[in-house]
């Protein structure tokens, strides 16, 4: 168990003039992995973006070990939480190495070259993503799931107490999926993170925050959370929940075939009316 | 186990592309020294190597040039010029990889912020409007692009802060505006201009020209080299981050918005700088970052004094053809960037392409 308690408190934070999450209380313990949910702009990245400070709460705070961010200097905060947003980088042919070393930046002052403690840093960071050796291979030339893995690695160079992952396992097929998965569980660090995958994060998270228009509905352990009135509300799907034959976790056996009833969208031409 | 990592992070960082930089730099710089020399000798009149050296030494050591002999056009003329070259060479070579990451765009160039514009409408001003105008402004052809310079400077600038983000599509569109709406001013006045010898000088303006290299001119670009290269160095973290995307800079410590407001005016003085010397010489901030990219790899931290480097060499060389590819008849040293350069860029450019398949 490692890193520091991430404690938000009554967060609000408006984007050009509109409140776009409002009243979020949650609270990722030392080492929990804590999972946020929600449909497609539900405000999941917004919560996020203030831990990392890419945005300022409109009111509300972000502590991370007992301290409000916005007390701290940017490096400072950067080297308690490290961040994996959503960018995917563009090609200025950056070397997998030189990508992972910017993990170093909140604790390099200008003109300060990397020392021997940084480069070693940075090995046992490409190592533990298992992709020792991959140093010089150019960043835009990976797979997806390579990818992803050094810009882990590259959080992990921060030497964060905290991660905040911003839906890691996006676009990777379900192996790189379940790899990301088990290094996150395996760093059994403080993390803070979004996720698409319910059923990914019913199996990851020791507990779950589900979003819904900006607010928060629904705080706690997958299996008491993840509820199929919980799906048919706030995700507008029908559901069952039953254990994994394998693993013993919650999954989730979505019905593909029937939007939950009163299922806020639209029902295509042919499908069994419902409303 | 600590041995083990440390042996296994050397051995990574020998393999890794940033590790050439020092052979790749001393090799350059071996290059820069000879390309000097060769443009010192080489010319209208061929000096001899021996005369060179004793003109250079006795042009440091302060002694008057040797009327008759080839001494004053080796130093009061090729010796400046060469530098010259060589500054903006640089310059160009930083600016480019600097507005690069500016605007997160590999096709960046140091006048896509509408700088060289404005310096151009200011020289052109100058040059149309005559020696009448520039005396009573008291300015001189260079005072009168970095004036312009300035301007369009000012003019992006209150552009680009509206909104508060100096967001890369804020400064393009700006830039790009702003740009062309001084270039529209240029092109009217040299319709204007009042007889051939006006046209072909704001045409050597404009296409780029070291001709007017003097040592009382070298003082101010090479310290504006100088301090761009010292003031981008001090942000070459910043400028690495910026590159993965605003967001991944943010969750790195870096404060993005201040660092593209500095990084603005970095690079808008600096080639403000530049272009009130020598004109918008074009493609060498455009294809300099890109091959020093592929030799030594992305991270500005090694990358900015390789492009200043190469960006000198290139420079040289390319001036010492514009002077000497034809008998009687001096090139605008832009013309040659533009003709080898862009061949140049397209042929690595596609074998880069073929290569990642």
């Amino acid at each position: 168990m490692g890193g520091m308690k991430i404690a938000i408190e009554d967060l609000e934070v408006s984007l050009s003039g509109r409140t776009v999450v409002s009243g979020v209380h949650l609270v990722a313990e030392e080492g929990e992995i804590a999972g946020l949910v929600g449909p497609n702009g539900s405000g999941k990245s917004t919560v996020l973006r203030t831990v990392y400070r890419y945005l300022r709460p409109h009111a509300g705070r972000v502590l991370v070990g007992g301290t409000d961010i916005t007390s701290l200097t940017a490096a400072e905060s950067a080297r308690r939480v490290a961040a994996l947003p959503q960018e995917r980088g563009s090609d200025f042919e950056l070397s997998v190495r030189a990508v992972v070393a910017m993990g170093r930046t909140p604790y390099k002052r200008a003109f300060a070259g990397e020392d021997r403690a940084d480069a070693e840093i940075v090995a046992a960071a490409l190592a533990g993503v298992g992709l020792a050796g991959a140093e010089k291979r150019r960043f835009s030339a990976l797979s997806g799931g390579e990818r992803q893995r050094v810009l882990l690695a590259r959080a992990l160079a921060q030497d964060p107490q905290v991660l905040v992952l911003d839906e890691p396992t996006n676009h990777l097929d379900v192996l790189h999926q379940v790899e990301l998965l088990a290094l996150l569980r395996a760093q059994r660090r403080t993390t803070l993170l979004s996720l698409h995958d319910l059923n990914a994060a019913a199996s990851l998270c020791d507990r779950l925050h589900v979003l819904h228009e900006g607010a928060l509905v629904a705080s706690g352990p997958p299996r008491e959370v993840l509820t199929p009135e919980l799906l048919a509300g706030v995700f507008g799907v029908r559901a069952a929940v039953v254990d994994h034959p394998l693993t013993g976790d919650p999954l989730i056996a979505f019905d593909h075939r029937t939007p939950a009833a009163g299922a806020p969208r639209a029902v295509a031409e042919g499908a069994t009316a419902t409303a | 186990m600590a041995a083990l990592t440390t042996a296994a992070a050397e051995e990574a960082q020998e393999r890794e592309p940033g590790a050439r930089a020092p052979w790749v730099a001393a090799a350059l710089g071996c290059a820069l020294l000879i390309a000097l020399t060769a443009s010192v000798c080489l010319g209208s009149t061929d000096v001899p190597l021996g005369d060179v050296w004793s003109s250079v030494a006795r042009g440091i050591s302060g002694g008057e040039p040797v009327p008759g002999t080839q001494d004053l056009i080796v130093w009061r003329l090729r010796v400046p010029r060469a530098l010259l070259a060589a500054v903006v060479g640089a310059g160009l070579g930083l600016v480019g990889t600097a507005v690069q990451a500016l605007v997160r765009n590999p096709l960046a160039d140091p006048y896509l912020l509408g700088i060289s514009s404005g310096a151009s409408l200011g020289a052109v001003a100058a040059i149309v409007l005559g020696a009448g105008a520039g005396g009573l402004l008291g300015l001189g052809l260079s005072a009168a692009a970095f004036a312009g310079a300035l301007a369009s400077f000012a003019l992006v600038w209150a552009m680009a802060r509206r909104g508060g983000g100096f967001s890369p599509l804020r400064l393009v569109l700006a830039g790009v505006g702003i740009g062309q709406f001084l270039s529209g001013f240029t092109h009217y006045l040299v319709l204007q201009a009042g007889d051939d010898q006006q046209t072909h000088g704001v045409l050597f303006w404009l296409m780029g020209s070291l001709g007017g290299a003097q040592w009382s001119t070298l003082g101010v670009p090479a310290a504006a080299v100088a301090l761009g290269l010292a003031a981008l160095l001090a942000r070459a973290r910043g400028l690495d981050a910026v590159l993965m995307g605003d967001e991944t800079a943010a969750g790195l410590g870096v404060d993005v918005t201040r660092l593209r407001r500095e990084l603005f005016v970095v690079t808008s003085v600096l080639t403000g700088v530049l272009v009130s010397v020598s004109g918008a010489i074009g493609f060498v901030g455009l294809m300099v970052p890109h091959v020093c990219r592929m030799v030594v790899g992305g991270a500005h931290r090694v990358l900015l004094p390789v492009a200043a480097l190469f960006g000198a060499v290139l420079l040289v060389v390319v001036d010492l053809v514009a002077r000497t590819a034809l008998p009687d008849q001096e090139l605008p040293v832009g013309v040659v960037t533009a003709l080898v350069g862009a061949p140049t860029l397209l042929y690595l450019l596609d074998r880069r392409l073929l290569e990642r398949g």
